[in-house]
Formats: C-alpha cells, structure tokens, sequence
C-alpha cells in the first residue's frame, strides 16, 4: 500500500483558437493515505478529471508535484492503475488475456500469468467468463473486467475516472457494492473521480469536493465498510452526508 | 361476453416457404450462395450466343469457352500463365504490404512524419499505376521489374492510408490503458494499434490488392511474356475471342476465390470475431 500525494497541482494550456492561456487545474494539493479510498467530486468542468489524467500519466502537469509514495513520477506507469469511463478493454483479446495484459507486460510467463488472471476474475465472480471476448460481455460486466484488469496488476494507487457512469442504474449499484467489498479486502489505495454524490459518499472514505481548479472542501465518511445500498439508502448518518457534499458541489 | 382473438394463420405462405428452402438449402452447400446468382448471367450469355445474335467467332458461348478452357489446361499454357500471374501479384503484394505497413504506423503515429509524407504520398497516389508504366520501361525495359514495380506501387497506397486511419481511429483509451498496464511505446504498436488498425488494414489489402490484380493484368497486356494478361492479348493478335474471353473469367473467378479463401476468412477470424466490424449475415 502507498500513499499518492499533490502537491500545488496546476494545469493551464494554450488555446491556440483563442489565442489564451486557459487554467483547467488552479492549485490542487491532497493527499491519499496509504489503503485510503477517497472520492473527488464536482460539476463537469471543475478539471476532476484533468487531474486524474495527470496523475495517470497522459497529461503532463504544468506546475506542482504528483508523488506516489514520496517519488514523483512522470508518464504513464504500470504503478498507477486506471479504469475508464470508457472501459478500455482491448476487444481483440480474450478476457482472460485482457486480465493477463499487465503481468504479460511484465514478462510473466504465460501460465503463471493465466493463473493470476483466473484468480483475479474469481474475485468479481467472472470465471465463466474468461474465454469470452468483450463485445460478448454486458456493460456491466465488461467494466468488472476493466476493474479486475486494473487489480491484477497490482498498482500501488487505482485511479477511476467516473468507471460507472455508462452502465444502467440497476447495475450500477452492484458494481458500487462489489468495489466496496473488493477494496475492504484488497486495501488498495483508491482515487475515484465522479459527479455522482450519493456514488462518491457511498464508495468513499473521504469525499474531496473541487470547484473551478481548487479544492473547496474534504469530508471524511466515517461509515463501515462493506456498504450495501440496501442499509445505506435510510440511513441518517449516510443521508446527512450526502446532503452536505450534495450542498457544497451545488454552492461550487 | 368474452372477445376471441382471430387465429393466428398456421401455414406458411409460398414466400416464406422459398425463404425457408434457401436457408436449408445454403446451409447444407454453402457454394451455392456464390454459384446461384451466376445463373441467370451464364444462361442470358448462352442464350445471346446459342441464337448467333452476334457472329459467332465474335460472341463464342459458354461451351466453347468451357472447351478452350479444357484445351488449355491440356496443353499446359493456362496452368504455367496462372502460375506466372499469380506469382507475380503475390509478390508483389508481399513486397508492398511490407513497405506500407510500417509506413502506415509512422504516418499514423507521428504527427511530423504525417505532415512531413501526406502531401507527397497523396501526390503519388495520384500518378496511377499505368501512368508509370512509360517511365518504367523506358528505365528498366520489358520485364519482371516493371511488372513488379507496378504491383507494388499499386498495393502500396491503399494500404498505407487505411493503416493511417486505422492507427488513428484507434480510441485514446486503449493506448493509454496499454500504457499505464506497463507496456513501452513500442509493444502499444504491436499490442494495441496493430490489431486495433487491422480491420482499416483488412480493407487497404482488400482494395490494394483488387487494384494490383488489374495494374499486373495491365502491364502484362503491354509488357508481357506470359500470364494471364498476355494470354487475352496474345488472342487479340490471333483473332480467338474465345481466348479473351476465357480470360476474363479466369480473372474473375481467381478474383473471387481470393476473396472467398483468403481474404473473408481472415475478416471473419478477427474485426468480425472481435466484435469491431459488423459480420454479414
């Protein structure tokens, strides 16, 4: 488990239409503890996402610094694992050699590497599944698969940009109670980028709300873990929660 | 009073009946999808030919043809041409497809190699193939360099432009996936943008490929020894129709068994397979 930690953060970019410097990141500075699970939060175009593809790696940041565990690091690396929005699986292989993609990376041999991708699919109950090429897969469990990918690799921080959000709602939830049990066993450390506030106090132990390039508020959520939105959805703790981040995400 | 739905009819009309028999049928020969369609065109021609519309040694029908065809093989001279046509296009075709390949991922990949090559090779593409060929023999004369120079120029562009678009039109996220999965720059192009850019390739090959075929059938016409190309043109200067046009259906049907054998099973076995392109039905 490593910590992952911003420093000053800062993001601006030419617009040669324009003919402007724009500012997309101001000055973000946060830290995630090793093991931690914190979700960030804001209106689209508050630059949440600018900042987790800096951290990735696919943006180079123009000021401040990304640490992971104390060393700063540059470009994309197999240290900070990513689950897209968009899943990213690659259709041309197999699940199980999607699973296997990292550790192949690594130069794993081929049955160690089938070994770890079965054992990792396992765990988001898709053994069945591994033969099977993504377009056969539903939504929801093509983003189990990205998930899963992500994991066997064994970053140190998992970084996912809003992975739920092109999913239908039913399967939402239990993609959103599953990562919660597989982080409660796994204690990754997570940064997971939404616009959903009841997703991001949900899944969360720690809701950074930002707004316009800058961080306007950090609130732990001090619920156990696993959740399941069964207990969660009347729970008052829970609701006054998400009241108050729903509260300053409106205000941002 | 309860109300009664009418029945819903039973029987098959006579369409569907046909639709049915053509399923049962193509399913158990499955050559019949590619024989059927020829029928009426092979029974329209010997009809032209049986009522001698045409003089006869101008329109020969499909039995003389057949019998040219049988005599040919016989004497040896059909198989030895096909030989040297099909040689010819395949190497070609191989010296090609391993210019613009790589070619292909450069432009795609690097935005000054794009800028720097484009223009030139939209240029160059421009010039067709036949538009070499007085250049070329002027250069290197009547022989195989010529006819291999043609091929390969003509493979060449398809090629190279579907792969550009292919490499292009791979998603953002997949490269980047790969890349933070801790793959190197180099195995992104083999891992990701090569098979991602296959079905864009599939398509250059396809077109190149059908365009080699005509430049080779071409340049054999005009600098020839042999092949396919030479064999119709040869007729032409004997007067034997019936030669020309066994040619052409000789181009066509190799054509189409190319098609058949090569290229739609390897369409079939990855884009189609992957989900990336829509299968036929």
């Amino acid at each position: 488990m490593k910590s992952l930690t911003l420093e000053g953060l800062q993001k601006t970019y030419y617009d040669p239409y324009k003919g402007t410097q724009v500012t997309a990141v101001r000055d973000v500075s946060l830290r995630v503890e090793p093991g931690e699970f914190v979700s960030v939060v804001g209106p689209s175009g508050c630059g949440k996402t600018t900042i987790l593809n800096m951290i990735a790696g696919f943006l180079p940041h123009t000021g401040g610094r990304i640490l992971v565990d104390g060393t700063p690091v540059d470009g994309p690396g197999p240290d900070r694992g990513v689950v897209f929005q968009s899943f990213a699986l690659f259709p041309w292989k197999t699940v199980l050699d999607n699973v296997g993609f990292g550790p192949k990376m690594r130069g794993v041999p081929r049955a160690e590497r089938d070994r770890i991708a079965r054992e990792y699919l396992a765990l988001a109950g898709l053994a069945h599944a591994a033969d099977r090429y993504p377009a056969e897969l539903s939504g929801g469990m093509q983003q189990r698969v990205g998930v899963v990918r992500a994991l066997a690799n064994e970053p140190d921080v998992l970084l996912m940009d809003e992975p739920f959000a092109s999913v239908d709602a039913q399967t939402r939830l239990m993609l959103q109670e599953e990562l919660t049990r597989i982080w409660q066993q796994r204690r990754t450390t997570v940064l997971f980028i939404t616009h959903d506030v009841p997703e991001a106090v949900f899944l969360a132990s720690r809701v950074v709300v930002l707004s316009k390039g800058l961080v306007l508020d950090d609130v732990p959520v001090p619920l156990p873990h696993p959740r399941r939105w069964d207990e969660l959805v009347e729970d008052d703790a829970f609701k006054t929660l998400s009241a108050k981040v729903l509260a300053r995400v409106r205000s941002a | 009073m309860s109300a009664t739905l009418p029945p819903v009819p039973i029987r098959p009309t006579a369409w569907q009946r046909v639709q049915r028999a053509w399923i049962r049928a193509t399913t158990a020969w499955p050559a019949l999808r590619s024989i059927l369609p020829f029928v009426p065109l092979l029974a329209a021609w010997w009809l032209t030919a049986a009522l001698e519309v045409f003089p006869k040694a101008f329109f020969p029908g499909p039995a003389d043809v057949v019998r040219t065809f049988v005599d040919l093989i016989h004497k040896g001279i059909l198989p030895e041409y096909l030989a040297d046509s099909v040689g010819r296009l395949a190497a070609g075709a191989a010296v090609g497809i391993a210019l613009a390949i790589p070619l292909g991922v450069l432009i795609g990949t690097s935005r000054r190699a794009h800028t720097a090559l484009w223009p030139v090779l939209l240029f160059f593409q421009a010039v067709g193939d036949i538009a070499w060929l007085p250049i070329l023999l002027v250069w290197f004369g009547f022989g195989l360099t010529t006819m291999t120079f043609v091929i390969v120029y003509t493979v060449l562009f398809p090629v190279v432009l579907n792969t550009v678009l292919g490499i292009r039109s791979v998603p953002t996220d997949l490269t980047r996936a790969a890349r933070s999965l801790g793959a190197s720059p180099a195995r992104v192009v083999w891992e990701v943008l090569l098979p991602g850019a296959l079905p864009n390739i599939m398509t250059g090959l396809r077109n190149g490929l059908g365009y080699g075929w005509r430049a080779l059938i071409a340049a054999e016409i005009i600098v020839g020894t042999s092949g396919i190309g030479f064999l119709m043109f040869d007729a032409r200067r004997a007067g034997s129709v019936v030669e020309i046009m066994l040619g052409m259906v000789v181009l066509g049907v190799l054509w189409y068994a190319v098609d058949a054998w090569v290229l739609a099973p390897i369409e079939r076995a990855t884009g189609q397979r992957w989900g990336m392109v829509t299968r036929d039905r």
